[in-house]
């Protein structure tokens, strides 16, 4: 049985008519998370983007199949550690799985997750990054990418504005807290996100952790047939590379022989329509030293 | 739909938010032009196409917002997208 028909004969955890943007991507990885955690799972959805379209249940109309919490930005890590807990005190083995946006992990859940990380809760946590907090009008987030607009750093007529700061690289900072296995995910490549998936539910050893790039439809501008697209040039850019890390030992899932220059990845966003080429020269310039730096890294 | 949740959901059950209506394009598949690769399901970010074990794929209409995405990612061209008509 290959991974189309498994897809196609696993149940959807999430009820059907949530109020997700037109194409958004985000949506479609967590419909394809929560098939292939499958039914014996708890998860938690803070604050952002997927708490507020309903798929916790407070608009009284949708909601999932599995137990889902609604926690505070801060302690999604935290309240899923002590859940683990409890379930491995009554002896049943269930997935918790937290879906957290980039505000929740990178910026205000940090050190909840960090501590969990680090006493080893056997929990999984799948960030979202669509790089800012969308929920409430796309303010910068710490994962934001520099010279990006946003509601909080805007772009005046002369084109002159937008994030003075680098993107964190959250996924290497929790590769460096030594965890049993970190991966990056794309929406775009879904057989590697299901084989990433499956991989984080048999680990039982510790905190697994799991980024997924998501360009935003409504927040980044571009039309909606294009979110898997975009997706997918984030990959062949080097913008977003897809690698795992396990037990220490780095590996390229995706390797990209001719990469795209980062300007046809930039260009397709309103957010990003205001940079000089002297910007982009920067963006590539920096996305060149992260893939090297990687690439270095697989190799020890 | 009714077998997949407890409560019937979609037309023959309760309905949820009725994204449906959201939509201003419809994607038509082409029949002819389909070679059965699912990718359209795996990419479809409501869960509106459905597959079944003789691989035939279908688009369910109760819940698409008409993205656009299938009729994008479709390696033979076999979605077009149609403009709704105004009942």
């Amino acid at each position: 049985m290959n991974l189309i028909d498994k897809l196609a004969t696993w149940e959807d955890q999430i009820s059907p008519g949530i109020s997700a943007c037109v194409g958004c991507n985000v949506e479609l990885t967590l419909r394809t998370c929560m098939k292939v955690m499958g039914p014996n799972t708890i998860f938690a959805i803070p604050p952002g983007c997927m708490g507020g379209v309903g798929v916790v249940g407070w608009d009284k109309k949708s909601g999932a199949k599995t137990p889902v919490f609604f926690p505070l930005l801060d302690n999604v890590a935290s309240m899923l550690a002590g859940i683990k807990l409890h379930y491995e005190h009554i002896g049943r083995d269930v997935n918790v799985v937290a879906f957290a946006g980039d505000g929740a992990t990178v910026d205000a859940g940090m050190q909840c997750l960090s501590g969990a990380a680090e006493r080893g809760d056997k929990i999984i946590y799948i960030c979202y990054d669509n790089e800012g907090y969308m929920n409430t009008g796309y303010q910068r987030s710490g994962s934001t990418t520099k010279g990006a607009w946003t509601s909080t750093t805007p772009v005046n007529h002369s084109g002159q504005g937008g994030k003075r700061q680098n993107k964190k690289d959250f996924p290497l900072i929790m590769a460096m807290h030594d965890i049993p296995y970190m991966a990056t995910m794309n929406p775009a490549y879904i057989p590697d996100m299901v084989r990433k998936l499956e991989k984080a539910k048999e680990i039982k050893t510790g905190l697994v952790y799991l980024h997924v790039y998501n360009p935003c439809v409504t927040g980044w501008g571009f039309q909606s047939d294009f979110s898997i697209e975009v997706s997918r040039l984030a990959v062949e850019s080097n913008f977003a590379p897809l690698y795992e890390v396990e037990n220490g030992k780095f590996k390229m899932s995706v390797e990209i022989r001719n990469p795209k220059p980062v300007k046809e990845f930039l260009s397709r966003f309103k957010k990003f329509s205001h940079l000089t080429d002297e910007d982009i020269q920067e963006l590539q310039e920096w996305t060149d030293f992260k893939i090297n730096r990687l690439k270095h890294l697989c190799t020890l | 739909m009714s077998k997949k949740f407890i409560t019937p959901v979609g037309d023959e059950g309760i309905y949820t938010l009725d994204t449906g209506s959201w939509r201003t394009f419809k994607p038509v598949m082409l029949k002819e032009k389909c070679t059965n690769c699912g990718l359209c399901m795996i990419f479809c970010p409501v869960g509106s196409i459905t597959g079944d074990e003789n691989k035939i794929y279908e688009i369910g209409y109760q819940y698409c917002k008409g993205c656009g995405i299938c009729a994008r990612e479709c390696p033979t061209k076999a979605i077009i997208m149609v403009r709704e008509s105004i009942e």
